[in-house]
């Protein structure tokens, strides 16, 4: 093209050498391993007896399709990721608004905000385990002393308490979150659109309708969405907590996946569940970019 | 007016004072729990503070002392003994700091890479990383296991390692390729004009101006290797290989659960990101500003 | 020695932003490329920097072709717009960087910083972060940095667009002292022509990727090359009045009888007759209140007051329109009939297709 002079040829190779690490590592460890539990969908392995892989088609697709305990899964899958969004979102956008008047001290508390997002989810499943302890947990004893309940609550024990059990650790952990978005958005709506309002006669809850709420629309779609595909797919904040259970009880698709790999050792049924989550994904995103028109690069 | 405004001042305050209650409170308990002696632990009801405080189980953990679990007046040994703590400890911080430096290092260099050289396929290379970002580690975990086996790294530190850098590496990319593109061009090519070689470019001017954006890479880098529990579940089958979030599990095997001793795992376990919490808050929320949040 | 850019062309893509550019610039003298924004200026200024790599065309310093060399090797200096001052760097390590890279001795970057720092009167700031000082402070920094190298080229992106107005000024005259005190070449790149004319030896007006004209700014003032020149260049811009017939001694305007100014003796070389534009300063206009041979009647419609003078802009005929430039205390107002006077040695006249000044073909 140019009279491209050595300098410059020297130049372009820094930049090809800055991505070369990279690329082998997206290669082998991401791009990989997602072609690898795509093909093993349509296979049968055993992971104790990988030489015995063969040629499956469609039928651990099938075999999903097939099984009720997929579909109960699918199913738990949702009522968790809807209850926990709606809970996450309400109270997430209600904390940020109490954030953002000017109380003294908001900053401290802005900043504990963080904190549910930083301990490990082992540690939480493991204290809400002894909290929610049918027999010695705090949380049966208090509710006794209050006189709310006569007998002790099975949190963990009983389908549907541990399905609300599960719901209440993601909420706690996640909510901020949601607070943190919010709230960085509500920091950028020009004041002067609520003098406007005042100066044309708006009162407070016309205000919040026609300015406020507009103004966090598109944050909170982002949130919602992103949320909704993350809280989807979770492992570790049911697994940790109640391994599915009682029984099936709490059993979503990320542990209908890992048990089919690990207990049943049916490694292309755990993969085929893989892909199917991996279209709800993609289905996600598309929504997502047909929102956002993904077209621009987004501002940081 | 004002009086309104005292009002919705307190009803604000009680609000935040409830949520950070809930915030609070499990850590709390958790810390109180771990400080009481084996009989007040099964106390009924449960009291907030320990009738006389302990660190008995703090003790176990750092010595490895055999743990025994009062019931009926005489001891019963627990089958997951706490002797390998303190190397699950050491297994956590050494993975998580390898694969949060080497995340760090290869995002840093291609971040640099997509925002300052023309070549092919520049552009989409942080999009195909956000798209790695938001694949579940669920999806990624068992071909990633076949990878370690042909690799013959499985059961090591260093499956670990490259399967947190799997997950981190996306996120750090696009986290560095936002920082990146906010540092003014004119910066690198004064210093260029000044006759700095490219390499010097980096590492004068563009490492100092992207450094809020490298730290904040590296705490949820940090955060997300030390919070992992699926990667290592899945990877490591010997005991004294795990990291601690594994590792704890093996508390659970006993014919009784040491709640005490749980509890002071748990605390421990957040004692190091508490510390890193502290330290670096205001990094952490620049880098949710930023868009790097996988949760 | 002369600079010399040889026929440099520069293509982005499909879309050709400099076409042939081809300029001397003669040593220790000040040139400004001037231009609306996208005409290439600052394209032109960066190929020289070696930032951007011409697609052709080659760059000369004496004997030695520098379009090959690294940024670093031309050993140029360069003010950017936005200064790009070292955000992390203090005040002295902003101006002494350059001669760190360049492993200067410890011992002598301190004293030449030091010596830089006092003739730019920044010895108090050396300690400071960029983010501390003021705009002006900023300035002075990044001065300071592209002189103490002791380049034998400075480039200056826009310096002074980010100053606000009146500081602008100041640092106007600042800048054009520094280059009397230090003679090095400068090129100098700005959309205000205002800053062109004051500082400049010489001028390169740009438009679409072409020089114009390089010439004095008197030379660029006086006889601008073309229509897009003469507009330029002059504020309040110069008028142009469409298809004044010129015939032997007269100029007839479009608009009756009354429009015809006598200018003698025809003022281009070549005897043209025919239908030209004229271009006529807002300065070279003559307000009467009564009518004289060669005056245009005319309606005062605005009547714009800028400090000492006033800005009157007239109708004239079907749809002629002019702004006279007068001292503020004249006696013209709003919606009142004048004469307007032109002054025969100060038309400009124009091909009507081209835009080419008449008098320089």
């Amino acid at each position: 093209m140019s009279q491209a002079a050595d300098w410059k040829r020297a130049d372009s190779r820094i930049g090809i050498l800055f991505i070369v690490p990279f690329a082998v590592t997206a290669l082998v460890f991401m791009v990989y391993p997602v072609a690898e539990a795509v093909r093993l969908a349509f296979y049968h392995h055993n992971p104790l007896n990988p030489g015995a892989s063969s040629f499956a088609g469609l039928d651990n697709f099938r075999a999903l399709a097939a099984d009720p305990l997929f579909w109960q899964a699918f199913r738990q899958a949702a009522v968790w990721t809807f209850s926990s969004i709606v809970l996450q979102t309400v109270i997430g956008v209600a904390l940020a608004l109490l954030l953002h008047l000017p109380l003294r001290g908001i900053s401290v508390f802005r900043g504990l905000l963080l904190f549910p997002y930083i301990v490990p989810t082992v540690v939480i499943a493991l204290i809400l385990q002894w909290m929610l302890n049918a027999d010695l947990g705090v949380v049966n004893w208090s509710l006794r002393g209050a006189g709310l309940i006569d007998e002790n609550v099975y949190w963990l024990a009983s389908p549907g308490m541990a399905m609300l059990s599960t719901i209440a650790l993601n909420v706690w952990k996640y909510t901020p979150f949601v607070t943190i978005c919010v709230l960085a958005r509500l920091q950028t709506i020009p004041l002067e659109l609520y003098d406007a309002a005042k100066v044309d006669g708006a009162g407070a809850v016309r205000r919040f309708v026609d300015i406020t709420l507009p103004q966090l629309a598109e944050v909170l779609a982002v949130v919602v969405i992103f949320r909704t595909i993350w809280t989807f797919n979770k492992f570790e904040e049911i697994y940790l907590l109640t391994r599915g259970g009682p029984g099936t009880s709490t059993f979503n698709l990320a542990i209908y996946s890992f048990e089919q790999s690990v207990a049943n050792l049916k490694m292309g049924m755990g993969a085929a569940t893989g892909v199917v989550m991996m279209a709800l994904l993609f289905v996600g995103s598309l929504i997502y970019m047909r929102v956002f028109r993904f077209d621009e690069e987004p501002t940081q | 007016m004002s009086a309104l405004g005292a009002v919705r001042q307190v009803i604000a305050y009680l609000v935040l004072l409830v949520v950070t209650f809930l915030i609070c409170f499990p850590l709390i308990w958790a810390a109180s729990t771990s400080l009481k002696s084996p009989k007040d632990v099964m106390a009924t009801p449960p009291t907030l503070l320990p009738a006389e405080v302990t660190i008995e189980n703090y003790r176990n953990l750092v010595t490895g002392k055999q743990q025994y679990y009062r019931a009926d007046q005489s001891y019963v040994p627990t089958t997951a003994a706490p002797q390998h703590f303190t190397s699950w400890f050491a297994n956590s911080v050494i993975v998580s700091l390898g694969s949060t430096a080497i995340s760090i290092l290869i995002s840093t260099l291609a971040a640099y890479s997509v925002t300052r050289f023309r070549y092919r396929g520049r552009r989409i290379i942080p999009y195909f990383s956000l798209l790695g970002y938001m694949i579940p580690s669920i999806i990624l975990v068992f071909p990633l296991f076949l990878v370690m086996a042909e690799l013959r790294l499985t059961n090591s530190l260093w499956s670990l390692t490259f399967g947190y850098v799997s997950i981190t590496l996306p996120f750090c990319m696009w986290l560095l390729w936002a920082f990146f593109r906010g540092i003014p061009i004119e910066l690198e090519e004064a210093a260029m004009i000044d006759g700095a070689s490219r390499l010097r470019v980096f590492v004068d001017i563009v490492l100092p101006s992207a450094a809020p954006g490298i730290i904040a890479a590296a705490i949820f880098s940090l955060i997300v290797s030390w919070n992992d529990f699926l990667f290592a579940r899945v990877f490591i089958n010997s005991i004294e290989n795990l990291p601690l979030t594994v590792g704890v599990m093996h508390f659970f095997e006993g014919t009784h659960v040491d709640w005490g001793l749980m509890m002071a795992s748990a605390v421990l376990m957040t004692v190091p990101m508490a510390i890193l919490f502290m330290l670096m808050q205001r990094h952490l929320v620049a880098g949710f500003g930023a868009g790097a949040v996988k949760g | 020695m002369t600079i010399r850019l040889e026929h440099i062309w520069k293509s982005f893509g499909p879309v050709a932003v400099l076409k042939d550019v081809h300029l001397e610039l003669p040593e220790r003298e000040f040139i400004t490329l001037v231009g609306p924004s996208g005409c290439g200026k600052t394209t032109l200024l960066r190929i020289l920097a070696g930032l951007e790599s011409a697609t052709r065309g080659e760059i000369w310093h004496g004997d030695t072709r520098v379009s090959d060399l690294a940024p670093g090797k031309r050993d140029i200096a360069m003010v950017f717009q936005n200064y790009a001052l070292y955000p992390h760097m203090n005040v002295h390590g902003n101006i002494a960087y350059g001669l760190k890279v360049r492993g200067t001795p410890k011992a002598e970057i301190a004293a030449r910083v030091l010596e830089v720092a006092r003739v730019l009167e920044i010895e108090s700031l050396l300690g400071r972060k960029p983010r501390q000082l003021s705009g002006g402070q900023r300035q002075r920094v990044a001065l300071g940095r592209a002189m103490v190298r002791k380049p034998w080229l400075f480039l200056m992106d826009e310096p002074l667009s980010n100053l606000d107005a009146k500081l602008r000024v100041t640092m106007r005259g600042e800048l054009k002292r520094f280059h009397m005190r230090l003679e090095t070449t400068t090129v100098y790149v700005t959309h205000d022509q205002l800053e062109a004319m004051t500082m400049s030896d010489k001028i390169a007006v740009m438009d679409h990727g072409v020089v114009q004209q390089y010439a004095t700014p008197a030379e660029v003032y006086n006889r601008p090359a073309n229509t897009f020149v003469a507009g330029f260049i002059g504020s309040p811009p110069m008028n142009f009045v469409e298809r004044a017939e010129l015939r032997g001694g007269e100029l007839a305007l479009d608009c009756g009888p009354d429009g015809r100014i006598a200018i003698g003796a025809s003022p281009l070389p070549n005897g043209f007759a025919g239908e030209t534009l004229l271009g006529v300063r807002p300065q070279d206009l003559e307000v009467r209140g009564a009518p004289r041979a060669g005056a245009v009647p005319a309606t005062v419609t605005l009547i714009q007051l800028v400090g000492s003078e006033k800005l009157v802009e007239v109708a004239f005929g079907a749809a002629g329109k002019l702004t006279a430039q007068v001292k503020a205390d004249a006696p013209v107002a709003a919606g009142e009939r004048v004469w307007i006077g032109f002054d025969p040695a100060k038309l400009h006249l124009f091909e009507p297709g081209s835009g080419g000044n008449l008098a320089l073909r």
